[in-house]
């Protein structure tokens, strides 16, 4: 079997893929070996591990009855050598408390060969038990495999910053952090809910969660919006739904069907684009207009750069092309290889205003620039900052100074939150 | 492949590899499962949002998705979702009003979620002349039998619109034509051969999803389960991996691969002449004729190697695809994640007697499949993957660790 495609008729976002070096290559295979070194072993307590050794001490005991073994563990699951010690250490110690000691196979009553190995859903091991001859008897042990749920936050000291702050399976469509009595909240958006989380001993755990309504289908490359508000916490933008939380306890939503433009800058009252209901872009009509210009191309997403007089709007159009828009001419540029995805954001360094764009939308790996445009020539501002999967969707958070960049993780498939700040000097 | 008429988009029994994955791919364009399982054995929300078990198992709850529509337009109701399983499931007591769907049966149902996924339980109906009509992301826009079949979009998808118009299909193409079509640049997606996927770039590989084995009928002359005990002995599965099949697939003595279960390990592959000969000692055994599929490029290879094998050890084994086979070659698709779905499909594509598991445990699934193994009229070899590519200007193009493709989701870079 083999497929044509028809030409598209809206597409996911434009990965104008960056060539990469070696760089990016040996930076990506040093961040895997930290993830299979240090992240997964740490997943796998040590009262699972040594829990699961009791349980197959005992099973092998009821096989061999006390006395003397010959016993070898093999490991072919992705325990590490730590890992596989404290379990031969935990194995040996249950054995000798079932009355099972290890022995030299001409001093044994016979042999026990144990294989640590897994499956995708769990670890499973497996007890080989030969008693003489005729005497095979196999005993198995299972326990469930932790998923991986994030990473660290990066401490790489690179002009654009990236803060870890949050992971899950769903796609996350928008997320903020915003200060509350009690503590920072963490709002995640995502196709079904609003989740609202509360620190606790380092951990954002699950406090709220509104589910979001909507009569409309959502469109396959979903795409979503928070905002915090003045006269009540925070506002959804979803194609086709709207949903407004509540400005006193308790926190509740209520979502409707609407048409409505999207914002596109954080503050109230600013410019307003509407978004395709089924697609996954800005339809390029303006609420208000960008000075004389009221349309624009299609385009995915869009950054204000204020200057002296006027803003200068950069758009990233469904076309591939950059459009700069000021109020009066719309300026296109084509053949500018960067992602689909920008956000401008305010700092103390340089210009004091930047733009992040997204780079390649490679799903294994995609990386974060910030550009300063002088004139009307983007200027590269900083090294790119890089991520272990592609950027789904960067947006400018409420305060201007920082952006969220959802990240789809390209090993596990996981959605993370980073909030992405800039910092003077490399 | 799909020759003969729009039914033959069905998945027939008994069918070998490559019309299950394009029955199976073709399927998940048109139509949806009530329920899906990833890689990880976890269902996933399909035609239904939400389940729950009841009364041990023996009765489920499925509250279908809102809003969600046939191709023809005709919603896809619980009732009518009902007609469709109950149809395919005399033994299920199926009924469906609003949006709630139960299905219950006398004994309990387990892994009732993941025989759901299984692409005979789409749910699927016909036109009067006999095009499918499903949920799905694509509609039939045209079919030519045996040639070729043209998908439209489906703008009322209820997991929103594909981001292409449209895909034709070209049906009926050997491995080889595919990659001189490829290399062409004239299609987008084919089909290639795991080996090639090695290669890396737009190549892809599954997990291992199925598997080679031999398989003796209950008339063969081989009834002395010494003879095959000693030809599974026989088998040095090993130089066939590395040099028949190019390295591809993993060598098994196990029905399911350990991705599933976690426990191939205590089913030894080694070969061991020395014993099988121990075991046919002092038995006079007759000689046996193999079979294969001649459409599998590789089994009269493969079939040749075991001959040789089984001569070392004194067994006797002509292979030829006249007169009645003492064993065959095959080669069949474990179809789901969950192992003991696949491992009742496997024992079904086999043809021996349905495995009794008694509980969700390990150890159960274990003793069910040692259960299926003992006696060897199954002799596991290998299992495979199965291997997709896709052009440069397919974008998402990310197949299913258990061998499906993505195609809704992929998308083309603006010209």
């Amino acid at each position: 079997m083999s497929i044509v495609y028809q030409p598209a008729s809206y597409n996911h976002c434009i990965p104008h893929m960056q060539s990469r070096g070696s760089d990016g290559t040996r930076l990506r295979w040093l961040t895997s070996l930290l993830l299979a070194s240090a992240f997964l072993p740490s997943a796998v307590s040590a009262s699972t591990l040594s829990d699961a050794a009791r349980q197959v001490a005992h099973k092998i005991a009821a096989v061999t009855g006390p006395g003397a073994v010959a016993l070898e563990i093999v490991n072919r699951s992705s325990l590490d050598d730590r890992s596989v010690s404290e379990v031969r250490v935990a194995l040996e110690g249950q054995l000798h408390a079932e009355g099972v000691r290890e022995a030299k196979p001409d001093e044994s009553v016979g042999s026990v060969q144990i294989v640590l190995s897994e499956s995708v859903r769990e670890y499973v091991w497996s007890a080989e038990i030969a008693l003489g001859q005729d005497q095979h008897r196999v005993v198995l042990v299972s326990m469930p495999r932790p998923l991986l749920s994030g990473t660290p936050a990066s401490a790489m000291p690179l002009a654009v910053r990236k803060t870890f702050l949050f992971a899950q399976e769903q796609p996350i469509l928008d997320a903020l952090v915003v200060e509350m009595p009690g503590g920072p909240r963490l709002l995640a958006l995502d196709a079904s809910q609003v989740a609202m989380y509360r620190q606790q001993a380092g951990h954002w755990e699950l406090e709220l969660s509104l589910p979001i309504s909507h009569s409309r289908v959502f469109p396959r490359d979903l795409r979503g919006r928070l905002l915090l508000r003045h006269d009540h916490l925070f506002d959804a933008y979803l194609p086709g739904t709207f949903c407004r939380s509540s400005g006193v306890a308790p926190l509740t939503m209520s979502c409707s069907d609407s048409d409505d433009p999207w914002p596109l800058t954080t503050e109230e009252g600013g410019v307003r684009a509407f978004f395709g209901p089924a697609r996954n872009f800005f339809t390029g009509t303006f609420s208000a207009g960008m000075g004389k210009i009221s349309t624009a191309p299609s385009f995915y997403s869009a950054a204000a750069l204020p200057r002296s007089g006027y803003t200068l709007w950069v758009l990233s159009a469904v076309d591939g092309a950059l459009h700069l828009v000021d109020g009066m001419t719309d300026q296109v540029v084509r053949g500018v290889k960067w992602g689909s995805d920008l956000a401008s954001v305010q700092s103390s360094c340089g210009a004091g205003l930047q733009l992040l764009v997204s780079e390649s939308g490679d799903p294994g790996q995609d990386g974060l620039r910030a550009f300063e445009i002088p004139d009307r020539d983007p200027v590269a501002a900083s090294a790119p900052v890089e991520f272990d999967g592609a950027i789904a969707t960067l947006w400018t958070e409420s305060n201007g100074s920082t952006a969220i960049a959802i990240v789809r993780r390209a090993d596990t498939g996981w959605y993370e939150a980073y909030r992405i700040s800039i910092a003077c000097g490399s | 492949m799909m020759q003969a008429a729009p039914n033959a988009l069905a998945i027939p029994p008994n069918e070998a590899p490559t019309e299950y994955w394009d029955s199976a791919r073709i399927l998940a364009l048109l139509t949806d499962n009530l329920v899906e399982i990833d890689a990880a054995d976890r269902p996933q929300p399909a035609l239904a949002s939400a389940w729950q078990s009841e009364m041990n198992g023996k009765r489920w709850q499925f509250t279908l998705r809102h809003g969600a529509k046939f191709h023809d337009g005709s919603a896809a109701s619980a009732a009518a979702v009902a007609k469709i399983l109950g149809e395919l499931h005399s033994g299920w007591i199926v009924r469906g009003a609003g949006d709630s769907l139960t299905i219950e049966s006398d004994s309990p149902m387990p892994s009732l979620l993941a025989e759901l996924a299984l692409p005979r339980n789409a749910i699927l109906k016909r036109n009067p002349d006999g095009i499918l009509i499903g949920t799905g992301p694509f509609r039939v826009a045209e079919f030519q039998p045996g040639r070729l079949l043209k998908l439209a979009a489906n703008e009322e998808s209820w997991a929103g619109r594909p981001f292409v118009d449209g895909i034709e299909i070209d049906l009926g193409r050997s491995l080889r034509d595919q990659a001189i079509a490829f290399e062409l640049g004239k299609t987008d997606v084919i089909e290639a051969p795991p080996q090639a996927a090695s290669n890396g770039g737009r190549l892809r590989t599954s997990l291992p999803v199925e598997l080679m084995a031999l398989v003796f009928p209950a008339n063969s002359r081989a009834q002395d389960v010494r003879l095959r005990d000693a030809l599974a002995l026989a088998i040095n599965r090993k130089p066939i991996q590395s040099g028949l099949l190019r390295g591809a697939g993993e060598p098994t003595a196990a029905i399911l691969p350990n991705w599933m279960t976690g426990y191939s390990a205590v089913f030894p592959v080694q070969a061991d002449v020395t014993r099988a000969r121990t075991v046919l000692a002092d038995s006079r055994q007759p000689a046996l004729t193999l079979s294969y599929d001649p459409r599998d490029p590789q089994a009269q290879l493969i079939a040749d190697r075991i001959a040789l094998n089984a001569r070392e050890a004194g067994i006797t084994v002509q292979v030829s695809l006249s007169g009645t086979a003492d064993f065959s070659l095959v080669r069949i698709v474990l179809p789901s994640p969950d192992p003991a779905t696949s491992l009742r499909e496997a024992a079904r594509e086999l043809g021996v007697p349905q495995p009794l598991i008694h509980g969700n445990a390990v150890d159960d699934l274990y003793a069910a499949e040692r259960a299926l193994l003992d006696g060897h009229t199954i002799i596991p070899l290998f299992h495979l993957p199965v291997g997709s590519a896709a052009g440069a200007r397919a974008h998402a193009w990310e197949p299913a660790r258990t061998g499906d493709w993505n195609i809704p989701d992929v998308w083309l870079e603006a010209p």
